[in-house]
């Protein structure tokens, strides 16, 4: 099969069911990875139709295409400079006028496009008729309507991007002009600019950008142009302040045009579904409540039906490092490296699945419903306080799971500080492994203020997240909030396709991580508590842990509680493995040695710091990523290492002052 | 605020189930160009869902939007006779 290649980008504004239509498309061929150099995820699939390779680019969903924002600055460049033999501009048919602002924008670029008009059972719900004929024949360009949802019109788009690609039908676009009174300031900015301007740029949608304000282009063309005829340019914007205003109103009335022609909307006079269910859920109270015993319900499901599944797992671990063991008889090293290394260090981590899998599904679920927005939006109010805004509290419910995915769920917050400080501030999410851990041992020592221990351990945790949020804000946003502007979608019906790619996504990243970052440092640990002596006390690690002791005398911590800290950098879990290891625990179990070597005072500090200490090395990782450079990552570091070991002080004088 | 005339207001002062249709918004090119995109613009209606003391929300062409208390002070809108008031759901 030798066929052709294409190279097909997908556009189109968040909410309009893009990734289902991509999902479709490509199935288990994408690839997801980032855009070179940005924190921007790319995702690229192939669809085989006919011997033809059709290469599907998933372009990150914008509103628009200035470049006001990572992904619109992405999505335009890949246009320009890749120049795909189609474009699917996929719109929401129950919001049509705003689907065509972009549709406005990427007709400037003079490519190939196709419209999918997606959701158009959505509109027929609402009472939006839509003559698909007469769009088409208004924008000049094939509108395919579809469901993507129930998988209708996926065969129709394809053929029409074969088609198109061909060159058996060309477009024919209509544009949008810039309004009336500003028709002569364009045509003087064209004369004084257009011999300046090269390919791959083109005139008209250059003018425009600058007319827009778009920074890029007004930079790029800056530096291009001649100082004299550049400051004439600057004089015509300056008296014509509204150039942006021209332009958009320009694009509306095309738009107007389009609604005129082939939208009819009947009585929408019910209430929507949506309306309804805003009317309760958007409000301080109820929604706030209701929010609450909805992410109660969540936690209660996620550990009644993944905890019984983790400690199965982890008997299964158990008994296979019990049974590979005997095959290792002559090299006790790769007996420690496999059984205590792989097996115990990231087998350990990998028997939380279950609990992340049930996690993660209720999550999408709720994201995929259109809970989430709402969840956000009626938590802006709180996240103010601590200097973020709504859309910050989705990765922090993320991150109760794993903060693996929290940061990187942090993507949705398009301004960098907030970005930034939401990453800063998600290791302070106790997440299931150190929730695991914390359980455990207040159950040891605590015995039956177990539960309360790990409830105050929790909220403090949280109240400490707050604090830090406040006066971090305070420090780095001077001046006003950031802009909160958010879309809330229509609530729907599941999609059982698209929950399943997200959990399977964001569990696969969990994966890998456990099996390359947390299978290297689990080894690494065991050879560094193994060499040279061939135990612990003998080791390097032994050897820094007793080193270190003297700064953990005012924090109430041995030097083994030390090492064990050291050993929650790989992964939280493994400080349980590392004290068992430390204090010998053998057969006997954790449970019954702790209180013995643990006095309750120093279990608390030893949870507190465990808690705020640096998280494990997989999250460090994608911290490092998702934060660029290291200014960002190492203050983080360091501020970590600092407040837990002020936090562990503070607490275990406390303790030992009112006699824990 | 100069911009303000005599029945302009800013949308941060339409109460639930008014609507207004936009006259400016005030604020950078990077404001003005992002909710543009989103479909309020000067000339567009809108509906404001919820307002209590929060942020916002309001409808336009079938869109609902979230919008923080800062970005609703920027933006300047004429209120319309007021909508006949549905029957309240509460």
């Amino acid at each position: 099969m030798a066929g052709t290649d294409l190279l097909v980008a997908l556009a189109g504004q968040p909410n309009v069911g893009k990734s289902t239509v991509f999902n479709i498309l490509t199935g288990l061929s994408q690839h997801v990875g980032n855009w070179p150099g940005k924190t921007v995820e790319k995702k690229e699939g192939f669809y085989v139709s006919d011997g033809t390779r059709i290469k599907i680019v998933d372009l990150p969903g914008s509103y628009s295409l200035t470049a006001y924002s990572e992904e619109e600055r992405i999505a335009r460049n890949f246009i320009i400079n890749e120049r795909p033999d189609a474009i699917v501009l996929i719109a929401n048919a129950s919001a049509v006028e705003r689907s065509l602002y972009l549709l406005a924008e990427f007709l400037l670029l003079k490519v190939p496009i196709i419209v999918a008009l997606n959701m158009m059972d959505v509109a027929e719900q609402q009472g939006i008729r839509i003559d698909v004929g007469l769009l088409e024949k208004y924008l000049g360009v094939p509108v395919i309507p579809m469901v993507a949802s129930r998988n209708q019109g996926i065969k129709a788009l394809v053929s029409a991007i074969l088609s198109l690609s061909e060159g058996k039908k060309e477009n024919m676009p209509s544009m949008a002009d810039i309004s009336e009174d500003h028709k002569n300031i364009f045509i003087e900015l064209s004369d004084i600019l257009e011999r300046y301007i090269t390919p791959p740029y083109l005139i008209r949608w250059t003018i425009t950008k600058i007319m827009e304000g778009d920074p890029d282009v007004t930079e790029k063309m800056s530096r291009t142009v001649p100082p004299d005829s550049w400051s004439r340019v600057q004089a015509l914007l300056r008296q014509h302040e509204d150039s942006l205003l021209a332009v958009v109103r320009g694009r509306y009335d095309w738009i107007e045009g389009a609604v005129r022609s082939a939208i009819s909307e009947f009585k929408r006079g019910q209430i929507l579904f949506t309306d309804r269910l805003d009317h309760i859920l958007t409000r301080p109270f109820p929604g706030i409540p209701i929010l609450l015993g909805v992410l109660a319900l969540v936690f209660s499901l996620t550990y009644g039906l993944g905890l019984p599944l983790q400690q199965f797992l982890e008997s299964f671990m158990n008994s296979l490092a019990m049974g590979v063991e005997p095959l290792f008889d002559q090299s006790p090293w790769l007996r420690g490296i496999v059984v205590d290394g792989l097996i115990g260090g990231a087998g350990t981590v990998l028997t939380f699945l279950p609990v992340l899998l049930f996690f993660f599904a209720a999550m999408a679920f709720l994201e995929d419903i259109g809970y989430m927005a709402r969840a956000a939006f009626v938590m802006d109010s709180f996240m103010h306080v601590i200097g973020l805004h709504g859309k910050s509290f989705l990765p922090f419910c993320l991150g109760f799971g794993c903060n693996v995915p929290a940061v990187m769920g942090a993507r949705i917050l398009e301004s960098g500080k907030i970005r930034f400080l939401t990453i800063f501030l998600t290791p302070f999410v106790p997440c299931t492994a150190k929730l695991a851990v914390v359980t455990l041992i207040a159950a040891a020592i605590f015995g039956k203020n177990a539960l309360i221990m790990s409830w105050a351990l929790v909220a403090g945790n949280i109240l400490i997240l707050g604090f830090t949020g406040m006066i971090a804000s305070k420090l780095l946003f001077k001046e006003q909030h950031m802009p909160f502007i958010m879309e809330l979608p229509f609530y729907h019906t599941p999609n059982l396709r698209t929950i399943g790619i997200v959990v399977w996504k964001r569990l696969t990243t969990f994966v890998k991580k456990a099996g390359t970052i947390i299978v290297l440092f689990s080894v690494l640990l065991w050879l560094l508590s193994h060499i040279p002596g061939g135990n612990i006390e003998g080791s390097i690690l032994g050897f820094i842990g007793q080193s270190i002791e003297p700064i953990g005398r005012p924090i109430g911590l041995d030097w083994k509680m030390i090492v064990a800290l050291l050993a929650s950098v790989t992964a939280k879990e493994n400080s349980i493995a590392a004290l068992g290891v430390l204090y010998g625990v053998g057969e006997k179990g954790i449970r019954e040695i702790l209180p013995s070597v643990m006095s309750p005072a120093s279990a608390l500090s030893f949870l507190v710091i465990l808690m705020l200490f640096v998280p494990c090395v997989a999250t460090l990782v994608v911290m490092k990523q998702e934060m660029g450079g290291w200014r960002w990552f190492l203050s983080s570091f360091v501020f970590m290492v600092f407040l837990s070991y002020i936090s562990g002080m503070a607490v275990y004088q406390c303790a030992l002052m009112v006699g824990i | 605020m100069a911009h303000m005339g005599r029945d302009t207001i800013p949308l941060i002062l339409l109460k639930e189930g008014e609507e207004g249709i936009i006259h400016l918004v005030l604020g950078g090119l990077g404001l003005i160009s992002r909710l543009a995109s989103m479909g309020m613009t000067s000339g567009m209606k809108l509906r404001v869902v919820r307002n209590m003391g929060g942020p916002l929300i309001v409808t336009t062409n079938g869109t609902r939007i979230a919008i923080g208390k800062g970005q609703a002070q920027k933006i300047v809108v004429r209120r319309l006779a007021a909508a006949k008031e549905k029957a309240d759901l509460s």
